[in-house]
């Protein structure tokens, strides 16, 4: 809430037709002083603000500090851009700007955008710096468009010769997606070296951003906290209810199908998910990196070379709506039981127990528990050679034909 | 000498009249500020005084609660960066390093070793009969160092509408 007088000076050079600030930088620069000046007349009502230009027709003071916002953001319609910036003559106009403000009492500030090459030694800057120093001015500087050498470092210079008691602030702002504006909200510039102003800047990012992006939900959590928490809540409790159903279903597919058809499904719907549908293996693999498991299952799905084959029986089960969403919930329990060891070396103990294998695997109807091919699939599942797998599962794939 | 010594013992230390919220000071460093130089208290420490900053400049400000005739001034400080020229604007209000040379002084002086002991320097009492607020100019000092030093600042006058008897203090003669 400090009372302060600002001059902002605008680069409304050539450099300015840019595009790699959206829509263009002189437009960017625009917005960027908008909610500069928007920022300064709330924090404290008696604050004014005045803008000039540095190039273009020449160093022009477009309107002299005043508190009336209409008229700041009116003068800026209309500027051209063209000519070369011209730092210093700019500062100076500024500073005699700010001398000559009515109420004596606000502390001077000059924000500069500098937007072009600089042309000036650091010597010179430094003496300016020291010159507004001496007559107790801030400066903020806004590094952003022409990224040339020692851009920064003359700049830096020229800050460390002005700062007093970190008083005035540098931003570099380097060419992205973010907007010019959003990039400063965040500053020291807009949020008043910490106290007052944030309030509104949380509020212009909320407008500047469009509500939606930047936000979860649409909702700006400081305009309406207890909607914001209760999506969350709601949104959290909503996907812990799906992975607990998610898993239940696989649960289910596993202990109810019989384990045989299970892992002849399971290899099928492998080596079919592998075929037909990439991208199914593709977010396994990534998901489940380390699951030795899983890249077995991989493996043993992209060695099946009679892909026509698979491809032929993996159409016939997917087909099939049930298996389908069977297929998926298998891919999910082979997952999970990747990234659960105990739930993998559980699964292996169900597979291993023949006794209770066979018992499951007499109800089958067409598959009989005493089939060697059978058997050794079951084994197979334990880290068998890939070569007896892929018998096993033509073998598998016939007789269930 | 004794009339002169009568008006000498006449004057007030101006320091009760001075407007403390509208003290300024340009070219300050921070950590040592007017405050320091001028308030009763501070100015007796030894260890805080007046350090300018940037250059060896000092524009110092001082509006008065009421209207003062000032008559003369004391400065203390150190040998080397203690000032030199100093010159004293009255009423003239918000002045810039700028356009400290575009005014005439009211009065100008140019400190010598004794004077930064303690020795008052007097001043042109018919520039100061009437003054609401006083520029000090400090545009050197002694030893031509970075930064100028100042200790101590005292303002000796009275006041133009009541001079209270019971208010005039003896002033040691230095």
């Amino acid at each position: 809430m400090v009372l302060e007088s600002t001059m902002i000076c605008i680069d409304n050079s050539e450099w300015m037709r840019n595009g790699d600030y959206s829509p263009s930088r002189f437009q960017a620069q625009t917005d960027a002083v908008n909610l500069i000046c928007g920022a300064k007349t709330q924090s404290n009502p008696e604050n004014t603000v005045g803008i000039m230009t540095m190039a273009g027709k020449g160093v022009r003071v477009l309107v002299t500090p005043t508190s009336d916002l209409g008229k700041i953001l009116g003068c800026m319609h209309g500027l051209e851009v063209g000519g070369e910036m011209n730092l210093t003559a700019g500062i100076q106009v500024a500073q005699l700007a700010l001398k000559h403000r009515q109420n004596k009492k606000q502390q001077q500030r000059i924000i500069v955008f500098a937007g072009s090459p600089i042309k000036y030694e650091k010597k010179t800057l430094e003496a300016i710096g020291r010159k507004l120093k001496k007559n107790s001015v801030a400066l903020d500087i806004i590094d952003f468009g022409e990224e040339e050498d020692g851009k920064p470092e003359k700049l830096e210079a020229l800050l460390s010769a002005v700062n007093n008691n970190s008083s005035s602030h540098i931003v570099h702002v380097p060419p992205g997606p973010n907007a010019l504006s959003d990039v400063l909200i965040s500053t020291p510039i807009f949020t008043g070296d910490g106290d007052g102003g944030s309030g509104f800047a949380a509020a212009a990012a909320a407008a500047a951003a469009g509500g939606m992006s930047g936000f979860d939900f649409g909702v700006d959590p400081n305009l309406d906290p207890e909607l914001a928490l209760a999506l969350r809540l709601s949104m959290e409790e909503e996907r812990a209810r799906q992975e607990a159903a998610a898993k239940k279903a696989a649960e289910d597919a596993t202990k109810q199908d019989k384990s045989g058809e299970q892992a002849a499904d399971a290899v099928i719907s492998e080596a079919g998910g592998s075929n037909s549908s990439l991208p199914i293996e593709k977010n396994v693999d990534v998901m489940d990196d380390e699951s030795a498991l899983l890249q077995q299952a991989i493996a043993m799905s992209v060695d099946n070379p009679d892909a026509s084959q698979s491809t032929g029986i993996a159409d016939a089960n997917m087909s099939d709506a049930d298996d389908q969403d069977l297929a998926i919930a298998l891919q999910m329990s082979v997952e999970d039981s990747g990234k659960d060891l105990s739930a993998q070396t559980e699964m292996n103990k169900v597979l291993g127990d023949q006794s209770f294998m066979s018992s499951i695997l007499a109800s089958l109807p067409g598959v009989d528990p005493n089939d060697p091919s059978v058997k050794d699939l079951i084994a197979s599942l334990q880290g068998q050679p890939e070569d007896k797998k892929k018998e096993d599962n033509q073998d598998n794939k016939e007789e269930k034909q | 000498m004794s009339i002169a010594s009568t008006i000498q013992r006449s004057q007030v230390d101006l320091q009760d009249f001075v407007d403390w919220s509208g003290v300024e000071c340009l070219n300050q460093n921070s950590g040592h500020s007017l405050i320091n130089a001028l308030k009763q208290g501070y100015r007796d420490d030894d260890g805080l005084h007046l350090e300018s900053d940037a250059d060896e400049q000092l524009l110092i400000y001082i509006p008065f609660t009421q209207v003062v005739k000032l008559h003369s001034i004391l400065f203390v400080g150190p040998e080397e960066e203690g000032p030199r020229t100093v010159k004293l604007f009255a009423n003239k209000e918000h002045m810039g390093f700028s356009n400290v040379n575009d005014y005439l002084p009211s009065d100008s002086a140019i400190l010598s070793e004794e004077n930064l002991k303690g020795k008052p320097i007097v001043l042109k009492y018919v520039k100061f009969q009437n003054v609401r607020s006083l520029t000090i100019f400090v545009e050197d000092n002694q030893g031509s160092a970075e930064t100028s030093k100042v200790q101590k600042i005292i303002l000796y006058g009275t006041t133009v509408e009541t001079t209270n008897v019971k208010d005039l203090k003896k002033i040691e003669e230095h």
